[in-house]
């Protein structure tokens, strides 16, 4: 045997990229090594569909066992193989099966005025003096050209000016005859240009996710977003999900910087597009908030994260702070300073930050909620003086992933579901669908258990399913696994060659995720004392696309079963939160008052956490809560 | 998929008193019936039946119907879980009086999550299902070094040692844990058992872990099994 192969992997789009590895390496990471971007949703470890190829020629090992199980004896006949799991032993080509990239992502942004949609003053810290400062020209009273231009903003001291400043300063203050704009932040002079560059001043505000990364860039003199852009988050090729991602980095300074320059080039990315997009100077971007679960935030600034995954998960910082760009390696903006909003806990990071400032939770009188759906979910509870927050590990269901057919929020998903005497889909983009979002399956969900199609407890109503209606009996399929599936979509309606359903393991995944967040809900409510009827809003948010159904996820018990006029969809909360501080910094300062006053509730600790789960994973109307109630493990 | 069945003992007829009927305490379990099966079970003892004989013709077949169930994912956790606390509500009564008879447990088991993962939700599962099982059962509870592992299966004398892990991040304390029973000298004298939602076949082969349970049910066979195999190699 030769010590290395060739591999060559074909797009969809049938762009071939050929690599050479050593023999026996993982078709993944012959991926990784040609650069493309396979997602690997459950970190390499052949739970999940989300890595899958094609075999086209060439020789491979037999399927392992997890390629039976994900992929399914037919698929694994027909050549479908596992890339985490398959090595490569001989010259071979293969598919990167799709669907390995989902166009058009629909990831909630918003648009329009910052300022107008918040009601907050524009305070954004940054100011830009135009002033024409003295050259200095007396050699026996000598000043300098930096005290000059401090002269004439009036201001006290250089601060921490950075040193390139200085070193262009000489040709920078005789370029227009003294006149200059003098940028500062907080007082700190950041910049220094010739002549009048007053209408230029532009910020950046970052949600950094596990899953995807948002961004939008806002004109700081009017508070405008001029451009909003997002993309998935591209280390989800090292782990789709926080815990998997966490563990690629433990202990392994390599990884961690594989995981963080994957972060900047995304970022620095971004910033180039919208700047494009609006035509602007990235120079001319003074300022930058980012939010991110503890995680991101400490891969982003480079600090090991191995803690935060190890009990007590505790981070290396939960402090505010600002950095110069270059700390983080953005040499895209070299002007501007990077604030990042504090962290509560491990598990509770600054992207809750971000959605507390958003929902203003800490100035109601009344108790409110803020259910933040991700990968994580947090919950945060209280009014004015009083704020909780637990993180409940919801995993990536909600998002689509480690769903048979489960996709993220783009063109071609299932969003929306609707059973009567049959089930119709409403798709995004109108296409032929080919799977379904966190928002569609909570949906669905719903509608089975409206429908009768689903027991409370989460059961398929096999056995008695000819007393549903027949065009639903007929979609209630035994399926391959003997165990139930719910034909959505079939063959001949759907964009790839199968059927698009539900299986009895994607419904409990779904109550494992929704469970988690429901349970971190009842848990806030019992340690804070707080009957259903005390909450005067729940207020849901998650980049769950332009569409979720409120009565649908009250009816699955994601949340309370509150009046629906009491719930509110505030989309991207955290994104949201990071632009009110970026355009103000009263906003900003307000997150480092509301960080000292919440208290966290580690769930995991908690000795009645097993039990309020239990209740929490069962659907309204399960005979087994009351049983469960009544025979608590003593 | 095989539909799981009620597996009726045999020769149960022959063991209660005429015109007894197991029936209603199968379905009480079944249905997680605690308060009712606490009941059942003080009458069947007033009537005199051997403990031993209650516990296999009156508990078990509900309990085992639900676990084959349960491994078949018919059922999820919430419905195992009533239907192991109707069981233990059931075993209560009956343990002592085995206890009595001189019955030993099928086992010894030390069982805990291990370093840096605080989750119990797991591991407090799979321990009543192996109380269930006729094991004896000391639970350490979470985040438990390896030292306090070791200490707990030398002083009991453990047949076999379970580490659980719910994070992908503290799995790998599964595998430190067995390097220090190893490093202590006490590999050899215990079986050790892993489990957890990030774990597979592959990673218990590839620390050294004697095996790996995919539930709360596999854990209890895999635990039974080792218990025979150990017993055959002595005899």
């Amino acid at each position: 045997m030769s010590e290395t192969v060739n591999v060559t992997f074909v797009a969809d789009d049938d762009v071939r990229t050929a690599v050479t590895v050593a023999t026996g390496s993982h078709l993944l990471d012959a991926s990784r090594e040609a650069e493309l971007e396979v997602i690997a949703t459950c970190g390499g470890r052949g739970r999940c569909r989300s890595c899958r190829t094609k075999v086209l020629r060439g020789a491979v090992p037999p399927p392992t066992i997890m390629d039976e199980v994900q992929l399914g004896p037919d698929e694994v006949h027909e050549g479908f193989r596992l890339s985490c799991q398959t090595r490569a032993i001989a010259d071979c080509e293969i598919m990167l099966a799709p669907p390995t990239s989902e166009g058009g992502h629909k990831l909630l942004g918003s648009e329009g005025d910052i300022t107008g949609r918040t009601g907050i003053d524009l305070d954004s810290g940054v100011v830009k003096h135009l002033v024409t400062a003295k050259i200095p020209t007396e050699e026996h009273e000598q000043t300098s050209d930096i005290e000059e231009i401090l002269t004439a903003i009036g201001g006290d001291g250089p601060g921490t000016m950075a040193m390139d400043l200085l070193r262009d300063l000489p040709e920078v203050l005789r370029k227009e005859k003294g006149t200059v704009t003098v940028t500062t932040f907080n007082g700190t002079i950041i910049d220094i240009e010739p002549g009048d560059t007053t209408a230029h001043k532009y910020g950046l505000a970052f949600d950094i996710g596990t899953t995807s990364i948002v961004g939008s860039l806002v004109d700081l003199n009017t508070g405008e977003q001029l451009a909003a852009m997002g993309d998935v988050n591209p280390q989800a090729v090292y782990g789709g999900d926080l815990m998997s991602r966490l563990a690629f980095a433990q202990f392994s300074p390599q990884s961690l910087r594989k995981l963080r320059s994957r972060v900047v080039k995304a970022v620095s990315d971004q910033i180039k597009e919208g700047c494009d997009e609006a035509g602007i100077d990235p120079a001319h971007v003074y300022k930058v908030v980012v939010v991110g679960n503890t995680a991101m935030h400490h891969i982003f600034l480079g600090i090991d994260p191995t803690y935060v995954g190890l009990a007590p998960y505790s981070p290396t910082m939960r402090n505010a702070i600002e950095l110069p760009s270059a700390e983080l390696l953005l040499k895209v903006i070299p002007r501007a300073r990077v604030c990042f909003l504090p962290i509560v806990a491990g598990f509770v990071g600054a992207d809750t930050m971000g959605a507390v400032l958003a929902t203003r939770i800490d100035e109601s009188d009344e108790i409110r909620v803020v259910v933040d759906i991700g990968t994580n979910g947090e919950v945060v509870m209280g009014r004015r003086g009083k704020l909780m927050a637990c993180s409940a590990p919801a995993g990536p269901a909600l998002e689509g992933a480690q769903i048979r057919h489960g996709m993220r929020g783009a063109v071609g998903a299932i969003e929306k579901v609707e059973i009567g005497d049959d089930v119709t889909c409403d798709v995004i983009g109108n296409a032929p669908p080919i799977g379904i979002c966190g928002s569609g399956l909570i949906d669905a969900v719903a509608k089975m258990l409206d429908a009768g199609v689903l027991h409370p407890s989460g059961r398929f109503h096999l056995k008695d399913r000819e007393t549903l209606p027949p065009k639903l009996a007929m979609r209630l399929i035994a399926g391959g696994t003997g165990k139930g599936e719910f034909v959505l979509a079939r063959a001949d309606e759907s964009g790839k060659d199968e059927d698009i359903t539900l299986t009895q393991v994607d419904i409990r995944q779904l109550q494992l995720a929704k469970g988690a967040i429901y349970a971190g809900v009842l848990m806030l409510q019992r340690i804070m004392e707080v009957p259903d009827d005390d909450i005067a809003e729940v207020q849901m948010a998650g980049g769950f696309g332009n569409y979720i159904n409120i009565e649908s996820a009250v009816r699955i018990h994601l949340l309370p079963a509150l009046p629906l006029e009491k719930i509110t969809y505030v989309g991207n909360a955290a994104a949201l939160g990071a632009q009110m501080a970026l355009v103000s910094e009263r906003e900003r300062n307000r997150a480092n008052d509301i960080a000292r006053e919440i208290e966290h509730v580690s769930l995991a600790a908690r000795p009645d956490f097993q039990d309020i789960f239990m209740e929490a994973l069962c659907f309204p109307g399960d005979e087994n809560v009351e049983l469960l109630a009544s025979a608590q493990t003593g | 998929m095989t539909t799981p069945t009620l597996k009726i003992p045999e020769g149960w007829e022959g063991r209660a008193p005429d015109g007894w009927d197991w029936v209603p305490l199968w379905e009480a379990i079944e249905q997680g019936g605690h308060i009712f099966t606490d009941e059942f079970v003080r009458g069947a003892i007033d009537a005199g039946i051997n403990p031993r004989v209650i516990l296999d013709d009156g508990l078990f077949p509900g309990f085992n119907l639900q676990g084959d169930r349960f491994t078949e994912q018919i059922i999820f956790i919430p419905e195992m879980l009533i239907t192991a606390r109707a069981m233990k509500a059931g075993l209560a009564l009956i343990r002592p009086l085995l206890a009595a008879n001189d019955e030993k447990p099928l086992g010894i088991f030390v069982m805990g999550t291990v370093l840096g993962d605080m989750h119990d939700i797991g591991q407090s599962i799979v321990t009543i299902m192996l109380e269930n099982a006729g094991f004896e059962i000391t639970n350490l509870g979470t985040d438990v070094h390896p030292d306090r592992f070791i200490e707990t299966a030398m002083e009991q004398k453990a047949d076999l040692v379970g580490f659980s892990a719910l994070l992908s991040t503290t799995v790998y304390y599964q595998k430190v844990t067995i390097e220090e029973f190893e490093k202590a000298g006490h590999r050899g004298k215990v079986n050790i058992l892993i489990g957890g939602a990030p774990t597979t076949q592959e990673w218990a082969n590839e620390i050294g872990a004697d095996g790996w349970g995919k539930d709360a049910i596999a854990a209890v066979n895999l635990a039974k099994d080792l218990i025979a195999k150990n017993r055959e190699a002595w005899a």
